[in-house]
């Protein structure tokens, strides 16, 4: 059985009720709705907490996920609401914004200079481009799942990423040809 | 450019969590059996609360009800009741023997 197949499977099972396969969802995506909130918010901490946040709306809404969706895009998306609700908490967004600064040398402890330059050129990024960019470039999303999963015009999530790769590029050295 | 994007691959794979974390797993996992036990003392509590309003409010009807038929029926239940008892014994006798 391929990844979609089986992915199709334990949503069916979950869908019925069981705990174990949403366990094994839960095992099988953590790795990119982590690294995906990772580089939206920044604060590692955070977005674990979104991330265990993300997967308990997960189940909650599990039998809303139509058969053959996505279930990645599906749990980015979730993700990224929380992540934008979050922000859009003024207090907390205050904070967020000055622990991502104030938490860049901790964090940047031991790193090379290309990874501390990548963090700081995402973190200012736009928080839509910043999305666009973590799902696409880093987690090879297609931008039609992009869109998906963010909610975007096909036509924005493109433009995001096209103008993400060239500030990350051109920081980094590079140039966008 | 092909050179600098697979730079850029490379830094953002630094950053990814493993691909296990049972750690992880095991929290996220732990708070969805919370809320679902959560949700169960809720659904029974509820399902309580309405059993014992509903009998509230029939029992004056269901009261004098209970009385006719509770006459009626009390010989029987004695009846049943001294039956049990014997099967009860009977059924204990040979094990007590053995003992």
């Amino acid at each position: 059985m391929n990844a979609a197949g089986l992915d199709e499977a334990l949503v069916a099972a979950a869908q019925a009720g069981s705990t174990d396969a949403f366990s094994r969802l839960v095992e099988r995506h953590q790795q990119a709705v982590r690294s995906f909130l990772r580089r939206t918010c920044g604060d590692w901490a955070a977005a674990d907490d979104l991330a265990q946040e993300t997967f308990l709306a997960a189940w909650s809404r599990i039998r809303r996920l139509e058969q053959g969706a996505s279930v990645r895009a599906w749990l980015c998306g979730i993700g990224y609401n929380k992540h934008l609700t979050a922000v859009r908490s003024a207090s907390r967004a205050r904070t967020r914004d000055a622990a991502w600064e104030a938490g860049r040398p901790v964090i940047g402890v031991g790193r090379s200079d290309d990874r501390l330059t990548l963090e700081r050129v995402m973190g200012e990024l736009p928080a839509e481009q910043r999305a666009c960019v973590a799902l696409c470039l880093a987690a090879d999303f297609s931008h039609a799942e992009a869109a998906d999963a963010l909610g975007l015009p096909l036509g924005t999530v493109k433009s995001h990423v096209s103008r993400g790769r060239t500030r990350l590029l051109q920081a980094l050295g590079g140039s966008d040809g | 450019m092909d050179e600098a994007e697979d730079r850029l691959k490379a830094l953002f794979a630094l950053d990814e969590p493993p691909a296990r974390d049972v750690v992880f797993s095991a929290e996220v996992m732990a708070r969805v059996l919370r809320r679902e036990f959560r949700i169960e003392v809720a659904t029974v509590g509820a399902a309580s609360l309405v059993g014992a309003a509903a009998l509230w409010a029939v029992w004056p009807v269901l009261q004098p009800a209970l009385v006719a038929i509770s006459h009626g029926l009390a010989p029987t239940i004695a009846g049943l009741a001294l039956a049990a008892c014997l099967i009860a014994v009977l059924q204990s006798r040979p094990l007590t023997a053995e003992s």
